[in-house]
């Protein structure tokens, strides 16, 4: 499968970082569900988001993409401070609820938000569903589909206009793991070829599929870089440990992040 | 705005209610049902005979002469059977009350030969139903006293011994039906839809495209616009036409469609219902907005619906309305589209009409306003 490349980006804002955040803050009444993040993400790499339930990765995302205002700080986009509705044509976004129409099909699903982001390339549609592997269910009704094939939809109509940026919000979730192969694979093309990707997960076991990862909790990056340096800095050679030794809490014993809400996304 | 965005959204629209044939059903279905019940009541209860006194509180020597004249003229009626016996109007309203008669024609104590006036007087507890008497009486009536009295045209004057007369008939009715049906049903229909989008995540995921507020508002208001167009039009074909079929075998003839005399250009009844439901679509955005459930939809129902029933002129008009509620009547925009509709179908009215025009621009004044505020509740924040 080739992969085409994002769409190309002006010269004056290649040279910024995709993603950028200053002093972020998004507060809910008395919960600073984003708790005044610092970013600089540049572009071409994968970015894992891991943090408990409720530790603001969703949040966060949509302060990136501009569909929450900002209580205070500063996201910017590829260099272009959000919200900025033209901005959102380079930008993909899978939400953690499917955002696809129950009633309508797998097509009309695609076609719909392929339109909307200018995409009106039929090949390049039927691509994304390939990858996705509905390509053979094109009349199916979206309430049809299991809850691991509407994810993989919702997937493919974040990915159909080619974006430079993509925010993949717990995009893995209920996805059986030979499709969750195939979507690293495809994650790291796209990567390959300068797209962004930035991917939240409340489950530790993808982690290391990412170029780097961000620790969150409670609104907070707890800590920043690759895996492999993150357990060196803990001290640690499991990346479980690796985050209760940044939130501040014991290695032992041992839990997952966010092990109590894990069931309960 | 792009065209292209809107047009994606107009089919979308148009595709999820082509795989919803039940709502699709009652868009069509229910108002012609409605009508068509409204019509086969009413004229059921027109063909019966009607029982007629005459009277006079009159006097002029020339009332005498003139009841005797009606009572001759009533009594060629096939369907009114005039009650010779009685004579004085106390007596008449009584009878009324003890429904021994339908109807009582008064010649009224200031009736002179110059300005000749007749009273038409029914009980008014039921209105509607007392009316279907009225117009063959009515006909008999003006022949009568326009032989007698020189050319003078009797002023007849509608009155009731409860209420208030209304004299609503199919006819009358017809205009009123068609611009509150689609009113109803653009505005629930909108406002389920788009609180769907609301909690069913979409709104979230459409936000995150290119898509623009007002972009969705117009892709909203094509997409319904185009299904309010083809009820208007189904709502209309029955009111206006008439289909007569012959009785075959043990089946009885009947008609499909009521046959309304429409006085005016359907196209502008169109205009004026389509301008009312660019208004509803918007409402419907708007009010999502206090929604949480589809429950919560229909709770708007006896907020929204059932106060443009009772206050547009539906039932009563306007101007009979205690002065309390004649301001709150005339904020509703179903109070201007059934005012349009009715000069239009009943009065024949067109586009040079004053008050066909100020219909049109209150009507477009009140959807521009719910359209902004539409746009402005599709906020950008969401979840
Ligand atoms: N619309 C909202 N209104 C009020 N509180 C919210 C809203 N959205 C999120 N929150 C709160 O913000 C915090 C972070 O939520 P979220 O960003 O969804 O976390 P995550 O995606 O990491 O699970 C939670 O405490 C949540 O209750
Ligand atoms: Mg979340």
């Amino acid at each position: 499968m080739t992969v085409a490349s994002p769409s190309p980006t002006t010269s004056a804002t290649t040279a910024a970082p995709a993603v950028e955040a200053v002093a972020l803050r998004k507060a809910y009444g008395p919960i600073n569900a984003v708790d005044g993040i610092d970013l600089s993400l540049p572009a071409g790499r994968i970015y894992g988001m891991l943090g408990p339930n409720g530790s603001g990765k969703t949040t966060l995302i949509r302060l990136l993409t501009g569909l929450v205002s900002a209580t205070s700080g500063e996201a910017r986009v590829m260099g272009v401070e959000m919200p900025s509705r033209t901005n959102l044509a380079r930008i993909g976004y899978m939400t953690q609820a499917d955002g696809i129409y129950p009633e309508l099909s797998v097509w009309e699903n695609l076609s719909f938000f392929a339109a909307l982001y200018g995409q009106r390339d039929r090949a390049e549609m039927i691509r994304a569903l390939e990858l996705v592997e509905l390509d053979g269910r094109l009349g199916t009704p979206a309430h049809q589909l299991s809850g691991g094939m509407r994810r993989r939809l919702s997937m493919a109509c974040a990915l159909a206009h080619h974006p430079a940026v993509l925010f993949l919000d717990e995009p893995t979730v209920g996805v059986d793991p030979a499709v969750r192969v195939q979507f690293w694979d495809h994650f790291h093309r796209l990567a390959a070829a300068g797209a962004t990707l930035l991917v939240s997960s409340h489950v530790m076991d993808e982690a290391d599929r990412c170029d780097e990862l961000l620790f969150m909790r409670e609104g907070h990056v707890l800590a920043q870089g690759t895996p492999a340096d993150l357990r060196a800095r803990a001290g640690t050679d499991n990346l479980e440990s690796a985050f209760l030794h940044f939130a501040g809490l014991s290695a032992s014993p041992p839990a997952t992040a966010g092990s109590s809400q894990e069931a309960a996304r | 705005m792009s065209a292209l965005r809107v047009t994606a959204v107009v089919r979308r629209i148009i595709a999820q209610f082509r795989r919803d044939p039940r709502s699709l059903a009652l868009l069509f279905a229910a108002p012609v049902a409605v009508i068509a019940l409204l019509g086969a009541v009413l004229s059921g209860s027109g063909a019966s005979t009607a029982r007629v006194a005459i009277v006079s509180e009159s006097s002029q020597p020339a009332s005498a002469a003139v009841v005797s004249r009606l009572t001759a003229a009533l009594q060629g009626q096939p369907t009114v059977m005039v009650n010779t016996d009685v004579h004085d109007a106390a007596t008449a309203r009584q009878m009324l009350k003890d429904k021994q008669l339908d109807l009582v024609v008064n010649i009224p104590a200031d009736f002179t030969v110059q300005s000749p006036k007749l009273q038409l007087v029914t009980l008014g507890l039921n209105p509607t139903g007392e009316a279907s008497v009225i117009p063959n009486v009515q006909q008999a009536l003006f022949k009568a006293v326009a032989g007698n009295l020189g050319g003078a045209l009797p002023s007849i004057e509608r009155s009731t011994v409860y209420g208030s007369p209304d004299a609503t008939t199919v006819d009358t009715l017809a205009p009123v039906v068609v611009g509150f049906f689609v009113y109803f049903f653009v505005f629930i229909l909108t406002g389920i839809s788009f609180l769907r989008e609301r909690i069913g995540g979409t709104l979230e995921r459409l936000l995150a495209t290119p898509v623009s507020r007002a972009e969705i508002v117009l892709g909203y208001s094509l997409g319904f616009g185009f299904f309010a167009t083809l009820q208007v039009a189904t709502v209309l074909a029955f009111v206006l036409g008439r289909l007569d079929i012959p009785s075959l075998g043990p089946v009885p003839a009947f008609a499909i469609g009521l046959g309304v005399h429409t006085a005016g250009n359907p196209l502008i009844s169109y205009l004026l219902v389509l301008i009312l439901g660019l208004g509803a679509v918007s409402l419907g955005i708007f009010l999502s907005t206090f929604a949480r459930t589809e429950l919560q939809i229909l709770q708007f129902i006896p907020i929204v619906i059932v106060p443009q029933a009772l206050l547009s002129g539906f039932f009563w008009p306007i101007d009979q309305l205690p002065s309390l509620l004649q301001p709150v009547a005339r904020v509703l925009p179903v109070t201007y589209a059934i005012d349009g509709l009715r000069q239009v179908m009943i009065a024949g009215a067109d586009l040079t009409s004053g008050q066909v025009l100020f219909d049109l621009a209150v009507l477009t004044g009140i959807a521009a306003v719910f359209i902004v505020l539409a746009a402005a509740t599709i906020r950008r924040e969401v979840a």
